[in-house]
């Protein structure tokens, strides 16, 4: 099934901009749609243009894809408006529909009634709208979010929540990486976040995905997809409503102790799906997925470290985890010991301390990753800024290609370093390991 | 929902490993049986669900005690008793089955006990399950040391487990009347898993 016309619209029609009060949410999703996408027109009763791009009365001409941002009463006179003209997509941003109750429920049918005998599919209604990168330096913002990243990359993530859009937006914009495409789904009266994840799966654009789940209503068809996809791209959910209370009086006792999430967690394993147990765990996990942590899975990692403190908490995490730390290899150690202070601990963490020679950082962590035994590297670095040590990161990481996580603490210049290899730097030790164990 | 006895329900579950046991009808036919067996049994009412809470599980019971035995639980339940082998047991698991709106029939594995309940510790997998699947969901439970042996003792045999999910797999996937089911507890006797107590719970309209 294909979704082009929603992620790769040429034309655009907007409904819902005012002709007199431009700060309405319809305008700014008008702006949003027409700072960007090629061919854009408003639909008004009215207005000949809204803020300065034309509007017709009713939609004259095909187009691929609708925004209707109109009021809930008028809903349904613009999906028609849309479908007559033989839109390929629409997606209603409104709210008022089967989010409301058994009314709401039953005009939300009827739209999808609507667009099912036209052949145009819906998105929504009660949703954030569509971002998607088309190419070069041209965006798709359709969406009520007025500030969308720039940084084009392989990241796709849909969204059953429109507000947890929202904090996606800050994170993206917070770690620099690139998205491809954003769907909120909304109410999901046509298209659901499987509909989303299979699209995504062949498209080439796309290389992780990331979803935030409040509910699976195809949860086979769901696994079905998603397996199909994970061997080649990572997909990492975060759901929402685990502890819900398990409502059925099981007559047995496995029933009622699986509790209600524990078909979700189910459908997600077989599914080979990363499921993430919070926010900051999701968007640790999204981001390794996003930069190819996954490609290779690394048990087996050595953490490398100027910071003994911080090292040993990276160690917990790493146990709590199920990943281990095995010693280096006899040579390897040899060589480190004539790179590295007598006392340096050499065991795993390997701490080269603060007093290493600093032309000495680059071989070292060459070394370190040369170990065969070494399938993954954590690197620390608090407040030891000498930019070989970031460097020793970079050429580890382009030389053995092992996955890398990092912690680093007032090091601008090493994280530079690190930055420019693609390595990730996260906000703790323990979430560095952590990002690292998702993809084992 | 109609609970079916455990006597029924075990004929639903014919496939799974029980010990030796006999519903019996009479003081004499349960005497005959415990006389023949050579060994003390458990006695449980038949045709109650939730007999432990209800004092109407007797264990150690002989061919010389099963009379008095015999007709109070009689009295109690369907008016027959089930003997059953008593099994020295050292770890109890439940597995059981159930179904999810969403994902449709799912199996379950858990540890048993009289603290099952407080730990929770219960995984749920999509049912049937696809090779490997029983020993990855065995590997995420909290307690997954106590099936690797304890103290010495054997580990819990994986595929004889993985066999007893296989077949309350089988049951939901090709009954769609049957909405629940629950083996518990399943006794693991030198690593083989014995299942000493099943009940299977009925929809009251067949349903995917």
């Amino acid at each position: 099934m294909s979704l082009d016309s929603l992620f790769k619209p040429r034309s655009i029609a907007v409904y819902g901009a005012s002709a007199t009060d431009s700060r309405k949410l319809g305008n700014t999703l008008l702006s949003n749609a027409a700072n960007g996408a090629g061919d854009v027109v408003a639909v008004h009763p009215d207005a000949a243009a809204i803020d300065g791009i034309p509007a017709v009365a009713k939609l004259d001409r095909r187009i691929d894809l609708a925004l209707i941002s109109v009021p809930d009463k008028r809903v349904e006179a613009a999906v028609a408006d849309a479908a007559a003209a033989g839109a390929g997509a629409a997606i209603v941003l409104s709210s008022g529909f089967g989010e409301t109750g058994a009314a709401g429920r039953v005009v939300q049918d009827r739209l999808v009634t609507i667009a099912r005998s036209a052949g145009m599919r819906l998105v929504g209604p009660n949703c954030m709208g569509v971002v998607s990168h088309l190419g070069g330096d041209r965006w798709l913002n359709g969406s009520y979010f007025w500030r969308i990243p720039n940084t084009a990359g392989g990241l796709s993530f849909v969204s059953q929540s429109g507000a947890f859009g929202g904090m996606f937006f800050a994170h993206m914009r917070a770690s620099g990486l690139g998205l491809s495409r954003f769907l909120s789904v909304g109410n999901s009266a046509d298209i659901g976040i499987t509909d989303a994840l299979e699209w995504l799966g062949d498209d080439a654009q796309t290389s992780a995905i990331g979803m935030f789940v409040e509910g699976i209503g195809d949860g086979r068809r769901f696994v079905d997809v998603a397996r199909t996809i994970t061997p080649r791209k990572p997909v990492v959910v975060l759901k929402a409503g685990k502890m819900a209370a398990g409502a059925k009086a099981a007559a047995s006792h496995t029933g009622s102790m699986a509790g209600s999430h524990a078909a979700i967690r189910a459908g997600l394993r077989r599914a080979g799906v990363i499921e993430a147990a919070d926010t900051e765990a999701f968007f640790d996990a999204m981001d390794a997925a996003a930069v190819g942590l996954r490609k290779k899975p690394a048990r087996n990692i050595a953490i490398v470290t100027i910071s003994g403190g911080p090292s040993v908490l990276a160690a917990d995490a790493a146990e709590r985890a199920g990943l281990a730390l095995p010693t280096l290899g006899r040579a390897t150690i040899d060589r480190l010991r004539g790179l590295v202070p007598a006392f340096a601990a050499l065991g795993n963490p390997i701490d080269l301390t603060p007093q290493c020679p600093i032309d000495n950082f680059i071989p070292a962590i060459e070394a370190i990753y040369a170990d065969a035994a070494i399938e993954g590297i954590v690197a620390i670095n608090c407040g030891l800024d000498m930019k070989p040590f970031g460097t020793g990161v970079a050429r580890g990481v382009a030389a053995t290609g092992k996955p890398t996580a990092a912690f680093v603490l007032d090091a601008p210049g090493v994280e530079a370093e690190m930055a420019g290899a693609g390595v990730l730097r996260f906000a703790s030790p323990e979430r560095a390991v952590n990002a690292l164990a998702s993809g084992a | 929902m109609k609970t079916l006895s455990e006597w029924e329900s075990k004929r639903r579950l014919a496939d799974l490993p029980y010990p030796r046991e006999a519903l019996t009808g009479s003081r004499e036919e349960a005497e005959r049986f415990v006389s023949a067996l050579g060994k003390p049994v458990v006695a449980k009412a038949s045709g109650v669900a939730h007999k432990t809470e209800g004092g109407l599980v007797r264990f150690g019971v002989t061919a010389s005690t099963v009379g008095p035995i015999w007709d109070q639980l009689a009295a109690a339940g369907d008016g027959k008793v089930l003997l059953a082998e008593q099994v020295a047991a050292e770890l109890e698991l439940i597995v059981g089955g159930y179904r999810d709106p969403s994902f449709g029939p799912l199996v379950t594995i858990g540890i048993g006990g009289i603290a099952a309940e407080i730990f929770g510790d219960v995984v749920a997998l999509l049912a049937p399950p696809e090779p490997g699947e029983v020993a990855n969901a065995v590997a995420q439970l909290s307690g997954r040391k106590l099936l690797q042996g304890i103290r010495g003792g054997p580990p819990v045999d994986i595929d004889a487990l993985a066999r007893v999910v296989d077949t309350v797999a089988r049951l939901l996937v090709e009954d769609p009347s049957v909405a629940e089911v629950d083996c518990n507890p399943v006794m693991v006797c030198q690593g083989a898993p014995m299942v000493v107590d099943a009940l299977v719970v009925l929809a009251d309209h067949a349903s995917a």
